[in-house]
């Protein structure tokens, strides 16, 4: 009696078991269907995998490896047939907590024959599920000598090309220096918006200095030398009439420089000058002895002839220059 | 003012020496109406042993300058009329057979004078003009076996006709560098030409008593010797002569298709030497650049050779000169 209770029991638990190991495994399913079986070698067929699973599960088709997804397609049959890599998945709410994923792959064959495809894995959580397999069968290209010959197709370029792939490597390896001169256009064209709206230049002209500003600021220089003082006359003088000279031509546009003493003279009274003359004068009389005539002048002379130089540029600074230029004068 | 002894001295010097120039110039205008120009060209050549040639129509008082000249120092004055015939023993004398004394003797030719006036110069073959400039040169005349000195102060004065070019033979530029000066005179103004008119209507002309002796200006001449000149001058003579050479380094290269060869050495040697001369009859003891200026057109307009270029566009070396001396820096 006991015995008949425990092997009822026995029958009870693996019936229980079976019934439950078929349930989970009527929980996935995958059919395999080819859109045709006679394929023109080189065209493309596609293969639909229809996936039923359970809602809410992650699975996958381990036809695919990550090195297939890097080269575009995956291989079978010993490489002759190509499962394109670009497949679209289709999804499908069935109801009942089940999802339909139907799976369009593009398969190649570069070969004829006849192949069987094996069946296919799915993988959701722990359970997997085979496909049904398939055959196809792949003609070979007949050509005869009748056939006309096409004409060259263009190239076609990569599948996933960026939009930059069309321009030449050399624009993109000196990618720089058009950097750069677009900067600098960019600046330019700034500038001269600037320059049109307001007036102001791109780049501030330097403010030549005025001539009497030269020549007093020389003539300090030519102070601060001490140069009679230590008995150098001679460059004294020919330092103070040079200073006077580019003077007279930078502020009278009097060529003095290529003028002996008595032209210069004979310019300054033709000129509006007439009345500071006696500055030149006393200056250029006193140069000549020094600078042709071995004489030694003596200091009065010297100085005079400095002051006389100093004088004769301030008189003869522009009215409207005088009073700021007076300010930051000679001493 | 203090000066070096030597220059002082030499200004006092010349001033008491320098008495003289004024009374020949006095002396001068007294015969020569105008033409001062030739009268200190003149007085330059005198002072500084050298010869004058001379360009100018006929009738410009050439031979009275020389004439009068002569008679004021009071020297043996000679003309020669170059003509195509002429012979080298014409000018500078030959041998005579003497028949009283059974030998040959020495007939002295008109080169044998202080002041000789070589009228036409370009009109005699060329064998005539060297046995002249040879002389000039040499300032010795060999006669058979026996050498003459000529006398001192000796001074030639070339003319030319610069009109009439016909069967002439023009002087190479070897033999017109030997003259000092090239003076090229032109017609007196209206005013001139009435005095002239004046004076020469008149059948008697006052005597022209002499000023100086021809061994006082000798002496004359050893002291324009001393006349010192500065080495600006000197730097400042050079320039200019090298400016003949190369104008495009000191910014005419304008001028560097016009003039097809520049000034020699003894451009630069005349140039001091004529302006000293200068300095002295402006009565100063060291010559200044105004000195070198003066006489700068008359010493190098017959030693720069000037091309077709500049024949083409009616450019004459005066002018070329006269750009020179605008843009060489004067000391």
């Amino acid at each position: 009696m006991q015995m008949a209770k425990k092997i009822r029991q026995i029958l009870l638990f693996t019936t229980v078991l079976l019934g439950l190991s078929l349930s989970r495994a009527a929980n996935i399913s995958i059919k395999a269907e080819l859109d045709s079986v006679d394929v023109l070698m080189g065209n493309i067929n596609t293969l639909h995998l229809e996936v039923v699973e359970n809602k809410g599960t992650q699975g996958r088709l381990s036809i695919f490896q990550e090195i297939d997804r890097a080269r575009g397609y995956a291989t079978l049959c010993g490489d002759s047939v190509e499962l394109r890599t670009n497949y679209t998945v289709d999804t499908l709410e069935l109801g009942s907590g089940k999802l339909q994923l139907n799976f369009s792959i593009p398969v190649q064959t570069f070969d004829s024959g006849t192949y069987t495809l094996p069946p296919f894995v799915y993988y959701s959580g722990r359970d997997s599920a085979l496909s049904n397999t398939l055959t196809f069968k792949v003609y070979p290209v007949n050509v005869t000598a009748d056939d006309t010959i096409a004409g060259l197709a263009n190239v076609q370029g990569p599948d996933g090309s960026r939009f930059y792939d069309w321009l030449p490597d050399w624009l993109l390896d000196f990618w720089w220096v058009w950097l750069i001169i677009f900067l600098a256009i960019c600046a330019f064209l700034y500038g001269m918006r600037n320059y049109q709206r307001k007036g102001i230049p791109f780049i501030a002209p330097k403010v030549a200095p005025k001539p009497w500003a030269v020549a007093l600021d020389s003539l300090q220089r030519l102070k601060n030398r001490k140069l009679w003082e230590q008995g150098m006359e001679k460059e004294y003088f020919t330092d103070l009439t040079d200073i006077l000279r580019v003077y007279l031509f930078e502020r009278f546009g009097i060529n003095a420089m290529e003028m002996t003493s008595r032209q210069i003279m004979d310019k300054i009274y033709e000129s509006d000058l007439k009345d500071k003359r006696d500055y030149v004068k006393q200056i250029l009389n006193v140069a000549d002895f020094v600078k042709f005539a071995k004489v030694r002048p003596l200091p009065a002379d010297s100085i005079a002839a400095y002051d006389n130089a100093v004088k004769f540029v301030e008189e003869t600074v522009p009215q409207e220059q005088s009073e700021g230029e007076k300010e930051g004068g000679i001493e | 003012m203090s000066e070096t002894v030597n220059i002082r001295e030499l200004n006092d010097l010349i001033a008491s020496k320098a008495s003289f120039v004024s009374m020949i110039r006095t002396g001068m205008d007294r015969r020569i109406i105008g033409q001062k120009h030739l009268v200190d060209s003149l007085l330059i050549a005198l002072l500084c042993n050298g010869h004058v040639l001379l360009e100018g129509v006929p009738g410009l008082a050439k031979t009275l300058a020389i004439k009068t000249l002569a008679s004021l120092v009071d020297a043996k004055y000679s003309r020669i009329q170059f003509t195509p015939d002429l012979l080298p023993a014409d000018v500078i004398g030959t041998l005579i057979y003497s028949v009283k004394n059974e030998s040959f003797e020495v007939k002295k030719g008109p080169i044998f004078a202080n002041f000789v006036l070589a009228d036409e110069i370009n009109r005699a073959p060329a064998k005539v003009q060297s046995a002249l400039l040879e002389a000039m040169q040499e300032r010795q005349v060999t006669i058979g076996e026996e050498t003459f000195k000529l006398d001192n102060p000796f001074l030639v004065m070339a003319t030319q006709n610069p009109i009439e070019q016909e069967g002439t033979y023009p002087l190479p530029e070897a033999q017109t560098d030997r003259f000092l000066l090239k003076v090229v005179i032109g017609y007196p103004n209206k005013e001139e030409e009435k005095a002239i008119i004046r004076q020469n209507i008149v059948s008697v002309t006052s005597p022209i008593t002499p000023v100086i002796q021809p061994h006082e200006i000798v002496e004359v001449q050893k002291i324009v010797e001393k006349i010192y000149i500065d080495e600006k001058i000197e730097n400042y003579i050079v320039d200019i002569v090298f400016a003949t050479r190369e104008p495009s380094k000191y910014g005419l290269a304008d001028l560097s298709s016009i003039i097809s060869y520049g000034a020699s050495p003894r451009a630069s040697i005349s140039l001091a030497l004529a302006s000293r001369a200068y300095a002295f009859l402006q009565g100063r003891g060291y010559v200044i650049p105004e000195d070198v200026r003066s006489v700068c057109h008359d010493v190098m307009r017959h030693r720069i050779g000037l091309s077709y270029e500049a024949e083409a566009n009616n450019i004459s070396a005066d002018e070329v000169i006269t750009a020179i001396l605008d843009k060489v820096a004067v000391p």
